[in-house]
């Protein structure tokens, strides 16, 4: 009796952590793509929450949950554009850039958000991911129902994470995103269009932002409210670091946090009589030990932050 | 002809600004020149209203100073909004141990304890950067989370008021509390602070050797290495400082404002003083001036809330445009003469 109530606890604790780690392995596999080609994106908080906006706006009007994930992607794409404009055209410092985007789209998002719901006291619901469940596999205790009695995101996560992997590691585009981000001068004189190479990739990045902002809304919440992303993005920027940006290592870096996180949620309704705020940090903490310990392990992308302006030497 | 390209360019800006602003009250449904009334009438309709743009500007300016150091000796402090929640801890922790103090050591020994509290909070993601070579900026803004949830902890534990049911600390003594300036308004001993906060850095960055340094170190590590000024000693140092100044900040809003701990006190102040840093230039005067309009932006949107119904977070989206388009300044007149040839052809 108290077995199965044990694996019960453990399957539903892996399962959280499974959903928390999610939208910081999306947002991580793009900015992975945009700092992999030279262009530091801080500003990934803000993608990340306008792509929550805006697939929670067009999910709630629609009631569709694709027409939601799109807008919330189309809505990451247009703040990384954004970002990418103002440093690769404008070859401007990128990480004030990137907190600067960070205001105007908490502004942007509460403003819009006010605007179409007035100020009431209930929260708007939109239609959620529903699950569905893989026939036999999520019949296997523990690991089948953690891993294959989820919703579309988490297997198109899965997906996504090995297509980047095997983008930026076995193609010839993977290379070019390499050379841009390592010499751009060097990527540039062998005939590779560097300013093309990093939009694509701060375009990827806002793809995947996008869909990481969706997942927090149509997929965990349902619902959205002020700066919902509470720092998910900076946090997903740690999980890039220490996944050292590679895909499969992003995963595990977000898997981490991602324990943190479902361990709060764990810990506040357990009822142990300390305040709750004790556990709601707690994820941050880890964030700052994981980054401790990760120390000298990552090596960042010679090129990245540094604008290509072509005619210097 | 230069010099006429930037007029040129900020006008463009001024331009740029005052549309959006147009596009988002006609976007709510309100009167436009209600709206701009309204504004104007919030920051120098009353006396009460000017006063609290000084009450405003007053965490902004000192938290931008403390930035500011930061960003001058490339110590890029995003964590000013924790290291105001410490100062706040601090000043009603050292009342709490010594509440019969006189005013005259009492507040002086508030605002210490408040910068040491702040420095050190600063002080470890800077001695993380300077030793380990750890991403300041993802740090500090971890150590944010982490101080907004230890206030909550012990406003509700150590330092809650046993009398009140609310989480919040009981009122501070009387002696740590800063005299107000101009009764019946809010104006607080915080401002005169500030500007003195402002002359000392002044003073500190450009009229002293360890300021000479802490700029150079901001300007070229390697050539400040090469010249025998420990780069590491001086990224910590800035550290300190600039999260001291923002502890300052947390000081003045608890012993100037609100008398008592409780959460959420700071609406933002560490973030915005970050803009505040930016726009001001890094240099102390800019920093003040920057303080100042950024209080009055912010208190004309609450009067345009008010007044016409347009949701305060507007100011958030003007303060985010300000910035992007000054980092974009000198590419936005190419901008539009690239699209004027265009149109000719």
């Amino acid at each position: 009796m108290i077995e199965t109530g044990l694996i019960a606890a453990l399957t539903a604790f892996l399962s959280a952590t499974l959903r928390m780690a999610m939208p910081l392995t999306l947002a991580g596999l793009g900015e992975t793509f945009s700092e992999k080609s030279g262009i530091l994106n801080i500003g990934l908080e803000a993608i990340m929450l306008s792509g929550a906006f805006f697939s929670f706006i067009i999910a709630f009007m629609t009631q569709s949950v694709l027409l939601g994930v799109c807008a919330g992607i189309a809505g990451g794409i247009a703040v990384s554009s954004i970002h990418a404009y103002l440093s690769i055209h404008c070859k401007v410092n990128q990480t004030i850039a990137g907190l600067a985007l960070n205001f105007l789209i908490i502004g942007l998002t509460s403003f819009l958000f006010l605007i179409v719901f007035g100020k009431s006291t209930t929260l708007p619901e939109c239609p959620v991911t529903p699950k569905i469940p893989i026939p036999l596999l999520s019949q296997i205790p523990i690991v089948g129902t953690v891993l294959f009695n989820q919703d579309l995101f988490v297997y198109f996560t899965f997906i996504a994470i090995f297509l980047a992997w095997f983008f930026i590691h076995r193609t010839e585009w993977g290379v070019s995103l390499h050379a841009v981000g390592e010499n751009p001068k060097a990527a540039d004189s062998a005939g590779l269009n560097v300013f093309r190479i990093r939009y694509l990739s701060t375009i990827a990045n806002g793809f995947f932002g996008g869909l990481a902002g969706s997942y927090l809304t149509l997929g965990l919440l349902g619902f959205f409210m002020e700066n919902i992303t509470s720092g998910k993005g900076y946090i997903a920027l740690v999980v890039v670091i220490l996944g050292r940006r590679n895909p499969p290592g992003i995963l595990l870096a977000a898997l981490v946090v991602g324990a943190a996180e479902a361990l709060q949620f764990r810990m506040q309704t357990a009822g142990i009589p300390v305040p709750s705020q004790l556990f709601t940090m707690f994820p941050y903490v880890i964030t700052v030990l994981v980054l401790f310990l990760a120390v000298g392990k990552s090596r960042e992308p010679s090129a990245l932050g540094i604008p290509y302006i072509r005619s210097k030497r | 002809m230069e010099r006429l390209k930037a007029a040129l360019s900020y006008i463009l800006i001024i331009v740029i600004i005052l549309s959006l602003a147009v596009v988002l009250i006609l976007s709510v449904g309100s009167d436009v020149p209600k709206s701009f009334m309204s504004f104007f009438r919030g920051i120098f309709g009353s006396l009460y209203g000017f006063s609290e743009v000084l009450v405003r500007a007053t965490p902004l300016i000192l938290a931008g100073l403390g930035v500011s150091i930061g960003f001058r000796t490339g110590f890029i402090n995003i964590g000013a909004e924790g290291q105001i929640y410490w100062g706040a801890i601090a000043v009603t922790t050292t009342a709490y141990l010594f509440p019969g103090l006189p005013a005259l050591i009492a507040i002086p020994l508030g605002i210490v304890a408040g910068f040491v509290a702040g420095g050190i909070w600063a002080l470890i993601p800077g001695y993380l950067k300077a030793r380990f070579g750890i991403s300041e900026v993802i740090n500090t803004i971890m150590f944010n989370y982490i101080a907004i949830n230890i206030l909550g902890i012990l406003v509700r534990t150590v330092l809650k008021d046993p009398e009140y049911p609310l989480p919040m600390s009981s009122k501070l003594p009387e002696g740590f509390i800063f005299p107000l300036l101009m009764y019946p308004t809010r104006l607080h001993l915080g401002f005169l602070i500030a500007l003195i906060a402002m002359v000392l850095v002044y003073v500190l960055m450009w009229k002293s050797s360890p300021g000479y340094k802490l700029r150079v170190v901001g300007l070229n590590q390697r050539a400040s290495l090469c010249s025998g000024i420990p780069v590491k000693k001086y990224i910590v140092f800035s550290s300190l400082l600039s999260g001291g100044f923002a502890g300052i900040a947390g000081v003045g809003e608890i012993a100037g404002i609100h008398y008592k701990l409780l959460e959420g006190f700071s609406p933002g102040f560490g973030y915005v003083a970050i803009i505040v840093a930016l726009l001001g230039k890094n240099n102390p005067f800019g920093v003040t001036a920057a303080g100042l309009g950024i209080a009055a932006l912010q208190v004309g949107s609450l009067s345009m809330q008010r007044q016409a119904g347009v949701p305060a977070s507007i100011s958030w989206i003007i303060m985010g445009s300000i910035v992007l388009l000054i980092l974009a300044r000198s590419t936005l007149l190419t901008f539009f003469a690239e699209k004027e040839k265009e149109e000719k052809v």
